[in-house]
């Protein structure tokens, strides 16, 4: 089973991402011990000249688990067909138990990774590091939960058995079952409704506040980030709830990984792909902004965090006209006027 | 104008052939000064003048200009330093082949985005200034010695930089040629340029223009003038 394309290029991106940080954590420690800009010793300048490789290493590396998430997903989908009882992403994750904590831990480390490599961004774009101490303390914060996620990946292919008979995803997002996606699932339409919009809406508004105002309003940033996360968690609720109900033109059917399939017209990627995008990018605002005033960043923060902040105000709109276009397309009667 | 404080500087480091091309330079370059390096081959001229160019690393110490450490800078603002504020002129003059007189002399200008016309014109103005302007549509292979060398100058100063480099910048040239050359030196000490030059040749370490010599061996400096 682990010889499937996606399969392997998926445990080589996580093997290269652990490599890299198993390499790059004794530098880290490195830095974080002995960092003194105002040095010219030796060891100072061969911190300086090496910073900026790991720095382009470990972006390289988490660059790939950002992409990496997409081609999960996608070889889950494409896998559905080899095991019995699985008709879509969700029958191969539910195979073995480590399906849905890897997709899990894939996501976290996704938004993690965006909010390191938006402050890695501005501390590189600085003339005199001024983050160098705190990125690499944060990176060794966060290589506990990129190797757990390597590792649970591997489980997971590991276990993959053809002979296994998995379940569904009526099975999963069935209404009445004692699990968070099946309580998102039972949300009524109308209230789902309001809190998808609403959610995405505020977001956007506060994005719109952020850049209009040059990226310097720091409570707007916060808000942004607080507002993205929740805007997220919303609108995979809204999923759940009415949007999957819509594609299918099914009263019943919640799953959000059947709108990935072909059948669907894979409409699924163009509303995750800029709802992750912009969640991420909203995340990153937030990330960034607690090193707005240090000196050598109050003329690199703003513009960078302008830009996020554009990033995600357009994908939640994006979002957000996707999830319309295909209401409006579709010929289920969910609420009555 | 530049200091350089504790310059250490190691090629091949940790190797059997280590060698430590400078050992422990301190040194204050003024600026609106035309200063020299003199020393004999393997002193460590040229590794120093890459130094104070941002062209190589110091293994240990520190370069200020102006103030501001360029020596830790990462590499995308030491390009932007280079570009702006160094003008350099090479021993060999390293000009590209094929390629004409003024384009050549524009080829440094082409990243900073200025328009053109623009670049064309100031290039013509440096050739008519070094006497070279009939050469302008020439390849540089077909230029004699001394004209590849005002067109490598008028390249180093495309971009207006306030400090101009140069690494024995008379070693091609006979006795007349060298002379024509602290001419163009002299007019452009008197423009308010910083000059920094290596040289172990008596005309140049010798001449009026040139305001302070340093000398060097093994690494070392050896005394101040």
């Amino acid at each position: 089973m682990l010889f499937q394309p996606a399969i392997i290029a998926l445990l080589l991106a996580s093997a290269l991402c652990v490599l890299a940080l198993s390499a790059s954590a004794p530098f880290a420690l490195d830095v974080i011990r002995r960092w003194d800009i105002r040095s010219g010793s030796e060891r100072q300048l061969q911190l300086e000249r090496r910073t900026y490789l790991f720095s382009t290493l470990l972006t390289f590396v988490l660059a790939l688990q950002l992409a990496a998430v997409l081609l999960f997903v996608f070889n889950a989908e494409k896998m559905s067909g080899m095991f019995v009882g699985a008709m879509c992403a969700v029958g191969t994750l539910n195979v073995n138990s480590f399906g849905f904590p890897a997709l899990n831990a894939k996501i976290a480390v996704f938004f993690l990774a965006a909010m390191w490599l938006a402050i890695n961004h501005v501390d590189s774009r600085a003339r005199d590091y001024p983050l160098v101490r705190i990125k690499y303390a944060l990176l060794l914060l966060l290589t506990p939960l990129l190797l757990a996620s390597a590792w649970t990946e591997l489980q997971y292919f590991l276990g993959l058995k053809t002979d296994v008979i998995t379940s569904c995803c009526g099975s999963l997002f069935s209404e009445g079952r004692p699990t968070l996606a099946a309580e998102a699932s039972s949300l009524p339409p109308l209230p789902a409704m309001w809190l998808f919009y609403g959610s995405l809406g505020a977001a956007i508004a506060l994005a719109a506040v952020h850049g209009y105002g040059g990226g310097k309003q720091r409570w707007a940033a916060y808000g942004l980030a607080g507002a993205s996360a929740a805007a997220f968690a919303a609108t995979i609720a809204g999923i759940l709830s009415f949007v999957s109900l819509y594609v299918y033109e099914h009263p019943n059917h919640h799953c959000p990984f059947c709108i990935l399939k072909p059948e669907y017209g894979y409409q699924g990627y163009w509303l995750y792909v800029p709802l992750f995008g912009a969640t991420a990018a909203g995340l990153a605002v937030g990330a960034i902004q607690p090193f707005a005033r240090i000196a050598g960043l109050r003329d690199i923060v703003p513009g960078f965090s302008r830009r996020l902040a554009a990033i995600a105000a357009n994908g939640f709109a994006l979002t957000a006209a996707i999830a319309t276009a295909m209401i409006w397309q579709s010929r289920l009667i969910l609420l009555e006027h | 104008m530049i200091e350089l404080s504790g310059i250490r500087k190691a090629f091949n480091q940790g190797r059997h052939n280590e060698y430590w091309a400078l050992d422990g330079i301190d040194l204050s370059i003024e600026a609106n000064k035309v200063t020299a390096l003199r020393g004999p081959s393997g002193s460590g001229k040229t590794t120093l003048l890459t130094i104070v160019g941002c062209l190589a690393r110091p293994t240990e110490g520190r370069v200020r200009l102006e103030g501001e450490d360029i020596s830790g800078l990462p590499e995308r603002f030491l390009t932007e330093i280079r570009r702006k504020r160094f003008g350099f002129i090479f021993q060999q003059f390293n000009l590209i082949k094929g390629l004409s007189a003024l384009d050549n002399i524009i080829l440094p200008a082409y990243p900073t985005g200025r328009p053109r016309r623009e670049l064309l014109d100031r290039a013509e103005e440096l050739l008519a200034g070094l006497k070279l302007g009939h050469r302008r549509n020439a390849k540089v292979e077909w230029l004699s010695g001394g004209e590849q060398q005002r067109v490598a100058i008028c390249r180093a100063l495309i971009n207006d930089p306030e400090l101009v480099i140069a690494d024995e910048p008379t070693a091609n040239l006979d006795t007349h040629l060298a002379g024509e050359f602290m001419g163009i030196l002299e007019s452009l000490a008197g423009q308010g340029r910083t000059i920094l030059l290596t040289s172990h040749d008596p005309l140049v370490v010798e001449s009026d223009v040139v305001q302070r010599v340093i000398d060097m061996r093994d690494g070392k400096l050896i005394c101040h003038e």
